[in-house]
C-alpha cells in the first residue's frame, strides 16, 4: 500500500570555500547538507522544518535538480536521478516540480501570466501541442482560483497571494507527481496564507500529488503534513508521523523548537514550560564534532562530542511500538512527559 | 497615560493618487504596559508608529489630522529641534531588520556610543565604556572584545540585541518595536522576546509591539489593538480578545490559525484581499470580505462601539460577533 516515490539517502551538498584568485585552493567547505535520508511516499505530504541555514532549501533544490549533490542518491521510483543526464533527466524533471517562496521574485516581471504558466510547455512540448496551450493555461488559472481572463496580465498586477497561485499553476502545468514547495506561504499575510494552504490541500487530492513541504512555521507544517522531518545544521535529527513528532518529540532540538513556538493563547502564558536554547546555530563551515546540536544542548555529555548519533529508532525504546519509537538522532533520546 | 494617539490621520500623495494609510487611529499606552498593534501589511500599523516617532518620510507622507500626546505634550506641535531631543532619549524604536538598520561601516561600539555623545555630551572614551555596559546588559558574550566589531560580524539574534541595546541606551519611557523578531528563527525569537520583556519590566517602560504574529502577541501583550485599512477595528485586553473577538476581522484572523483538532480539514480563510488604500470601500472597509456584512455596513462607517470592559469594536454588529 505504502509506495515510495522519492527515496533520498546519504544526500550531501558541500560548497567549497576557496582562497586565492589564480590557484583557487580549497580551504574548507560549507557543509550545507551533510548526510540526509528520507522517503516520500505516494500521495503523502512530508513536511521539513528547521531554522535558517539548516539546509532545508538546499535539499529542495537538489530534489528538483537545481543543485547537483556532492554525494548521495535521490531515487525517483527506484531510479537514481542524480546519475541521469540529457533526455532521461528531462523526463524525470517533468514529474518533480517546484513552488518557490517569494512570489515577487520567482515570476518574470516582463512575461504575461499566460507565458509564465505556459513556459513549461516550451520545454516539454510533448505535454501540450502548441494550439492547445492557451486553453490549458486557462484551465490551470481556473484550477488555482484565478480568473482565466487574467491570462494576459503581468505579475505586478496581482497581490502576493495571487502571485503564489500563479507559481502553483506553473508548478502544476506539466502534471507532475511530486511538488517541492519551499516556504510557499511565508511571504504571505496571515489571512491569505490559509487560502493558499487550502488550495494546496485541494490540489493534492485532485491531482494525486505528493508534496515535500518545507517551512519554518511549525503550526502550518503540522496542519498539512502526514510525516515531518526536523533538520539541524545539514542533518535530519528526527523524522516521524506528524503526531509522533509534535506530541512525542524525543530529540532535544525538536523539543526546544516546539516549546519556543509562541502559542496563540494568552491563558497558556503562565503555565507553559519553555526550553530557551542558548547561543546561535554554529556555522556550517565549522561543524561541531559528533552530534551537531551538542553545543546548544543541555543533555550533552562527552559521548556526544565523540560519536555522531545515527538517525534510527533509539534502542532505549526497544521493541516498544509507542509513538516515541520513531527515528531520532540522539544518544539520549527521551520522551517528554 | 504615557502616550496617547488621538484621531491620527496620515496620507501619502503618490503619482497615482492619495493613499489613505491611517484614518483616525486612537490608542494609548501606560508606563510599564505592553500594547500589541496587530495587522497585516498595509494596515497602517507601521505608519502610525513612524508618525509617533517622528520619522515618517514627509513628503510623500502627510499628517492630515490628530494629536500625538506624549507625557501630556502634543508631539505634532513641537519644532523639529525639540522633537529630536525626544526621539532616542524619551522614546526609541527597534526595527525588524537589524542588518539594514545598523550602519555597516561603523563598529557597534561607535553606534551605541553615539547615543551618549550626541544626547549626553560624553567623551568618546566614556561612551565606549557605556557601550560595553549596554552590550553586557543585553547579554552579548565577550562584550569588551565584540564592541570593536562591525554589524556583519554578528548573527541575526545578536544584531537584534544590539538594536535593543541602542533603544535602551538612554532609558526611554517608551519603546516601539516594529516586528522585532520577524526576521529571526523561532529559538532565537524566544530569546529576544524574553530579553525585551525582562528589560521592559526592569525599566518600567511602555512598549508598543507591532506585529502580525498572533502567537507572539498572546505571549507578551497586555492589550491588543487590531488594525485594518488604517483604522483600529478592535481594541481589548489580551485575554478577552482571544476568548471572544468582537470584530469579524479579528475572528477571521484567529480562526485561520491551524488548530490541532482541525487537522485534515479545510482551514478557515478570510475571503478576498485587503483593500487598496487609494480606494477604500465605502462604509466599513472590511465589508467586502465580511461574512456578517449587511446593507448598513456598505454605507455607514462604523464608529468605535463599547464592547465590554475596556473594549471597543468598530463593527455595527459587535454584539452579535461577540456572542458568536
Amino acid at each position: 500500500m505504502v509506495e515510495p516515490i522519492l527515496e533520498v539517502s546519504g544526500l550531501v551538498k558541500h560548497y567549497p570555500l576557496t582562497q586565492g584568485i589564480l590557484l583557487r585552493k580549497q580551504v574548507g567547505a560549507v557543509r550545507a547538507v551533510d548526510g540526509v535520508d528520507f522517503t516520500l511516499n505516494k500521495g503523502e505530504t512530508l513536511g521539513i522544518v528547521g531554522e535558517s541555514g539548516c539546509g532545508k532549501s538546499t535539499v529542495a533544490k537538489m530534489l528538483v535538480n537545481l543543485e547537483r549533490p556532492t554525494a548521495g542518491s535521490i531515487k525517483y521510483k527506484g531510479e537514481d536521478i542524480t546519475k541521469l543526464s540529457g533526455r532521461a533527466l528531462k523526463a524525470v524533471r517533468r514529474n518533480i516540480q517546484m513552488v518557490f517562496q517569494d512570489p515577487y521574485t520567482s515570476l518574470n516581471p516582463r512575461m504575461t501570466v499566460g507565458d509564465i504558466i505556459g513556459e513549461p510547455y516550451d520545454i516539454h512540448p510533448e505535454v501540450a501541442p502548441k494550439g492547445d496551450r492557451r486553453r490549458k493555461v486557462r484551465d490551470l488559472l481556473d484550477v488555482v482560483g484565478l480568473n482565466p481572463e487574467y491570462i494576459n496580465r503581468y505579475p505586478h498586477q496581482f497581490s502576493g497571494g495571487q502571485r503564489q497561485r500563479i507559481g502553483i499553476a506553473r508548478g502544476l502545468a506539466l502534471r507532475p507527481e511530486v511538488i517541492v514547495a519551499d516556504e510557499p506561504v511565508s511571504a504571505l499575510d496571515v489571512s491569505v496564507q490559509a487560502q493558499v494552504i487550502n488550495l494546496m490541500d485541494r490540489l493534492q487530492n485532485e491531482f494525486d500529488l505528493s508534496y515535500v513541504f518545507i517551512a519554518h512555521d511549525l503550526s502550518i507544517v503540522r496542519h498539512i503534513s502526514d510525516r515531518v522531518g526536523v533538520m539541524y545544521l545539514g542533518r535530519m535529527v528526527e523524522i516521524g508521523r506528524d503526531t509522533e513528532i509534535y506530541d512525542h518529540p524525543t530529540h532535544p532540538y525538536t523539543q526546544a523548537l516546539l516549546s519556543a513556538v509562541p502559542v496563540p493563547d494568552p491563558e497558556a502564558r503562565e503555565h507553559r514550560e519553555r526550553i530557551i536554547l542558548t547561543g546561535d546555530v554554529p556555522s556550517p563551515t565549522n561543524v561541531p564534532s559528533g552530534c551537531r546540536f551538542r553545543t546548544r544542548c543541555w543533555k550533552a555529555q562527552e559521548r556526544c562530542a565523540l560519536e555522531a548519533p545515527p538517525l534510527a529508532v533509539p534502542s532505549r525504546f526497544g521493541e516498544a511500538s509507542g509513538p516515541e519509537a520513531h527515528d531520532c538522532a540522539c544518544h539520549f533520546a527521551e520522551a517528554v512527559s | 497615560m504615557l502616550l496617547e494617539v488621538r484621531d491620527l490621520q496620515v496620507e501619502f500623495r503618490t503619482r497615482d493618487g492619495v493613499a489613505k494609510a491611517v484614518n483616525g487611529v486612537n490608542y494609548g499606552v501606560e508606563a510599564g504596559e505592553t500594547l500589541a498593534v496587530l495587522g497585516e501589511s498595509g494596515s497602517g500599523k507601521s505608519v502610525t508608529a513612524q508618525a509617533v516617532m517622528g520619522i515618517l518620510d514627509m513628503p510623500p507622507g502627510r499628517i492630515t489630522g490628530g494629536e500625538i500626546l506624549f507625557q501630556g505634550r502634543d508631539l505634532l506641535k513641537l519644532k523639529e529641534e525639540e522633537r529630536r531631543k525626544v526621539r532616542g532619549a524619551e522614546m526609541a524604536m527597534i526595527f525588524q531588520d537589524a542588518l539594514s538598520s545598523l550602519n555597516p561601516v561603523l563598529t557597534v561600539g561607535d553606534q551605541l556610543g553615539e547615543m551618549f555623545v550626541v544626547h549626553r555630551g560624553m567623551s568618546r572614551k566614556d561612551a565606549r565604556a557605556k557601550a560595553v555596559e549596554l552590550m553586557d546588559r543585553v547579554r552579548i558574550p565577550a562584550a569588551r572584545e565584540r564592541v570593536r566589531q562591525y554589524p556583519h560580524q554578528f548573527s541575526g539574534g545578536m544584531r537584534q540585541r544590539i538594536m535593543i541595546a541602542m533603544a535602551l541606551a538612554l532609558e526611554p519611557a517608551l519603546i516601539i518595536a516594529d516586528e522585532p523578531t520577524t526576521a529571526l528563527d523561532v529559538t532565537v525569537q524566544a530569546q529576544v522576546m524574553d530579553l525585551l520583556a525582562e528589560l521592559q519590566r526592569e525599566y518600567h517602560m511602555g512598549l508598543i509591539l507591532i506585529t502580525h504574529d498572533l502567537g507572539v502577541v498572546a505571549d507578551v501583550a497586555d492589550r491588543i489593538a487590531v488594525m485594518y485599512a488604517g483604522r483600529i477595528v478592535e481594541q481589548a485586553p489580551v485575554h478577552d480578545i482571544y476568548k471572544a473577538p468582537a470584530h469579524p476581522y479579528t475572528r477571521g484572523l484567529l480562526d485561520s490559525i491551524p488548530r490541532l483538532d482541525q487537522k485534515g480539514q479545510e482551514l478557515y480563510a478570510i475571503k478576498g484581499l485587503p483593500p487598496n488604500l487609494m480606494n477604500i470601500p465605502p462604509g466599513c472597509a472590511f465589508n467586502p470580505r465580511c461574512p456578517m456584512a449587511q446593507d448598513v455596513c456598505r454605507t455607514d462607517v462604523p464608529p468605535l462601539y463599547e464592547a465590554g470592559d475596556q473594549r471597543v469594536s468598530a463593527c455595527h454588529f459587535s454584539r452579535e460577533c461577540l456572542n458568536g
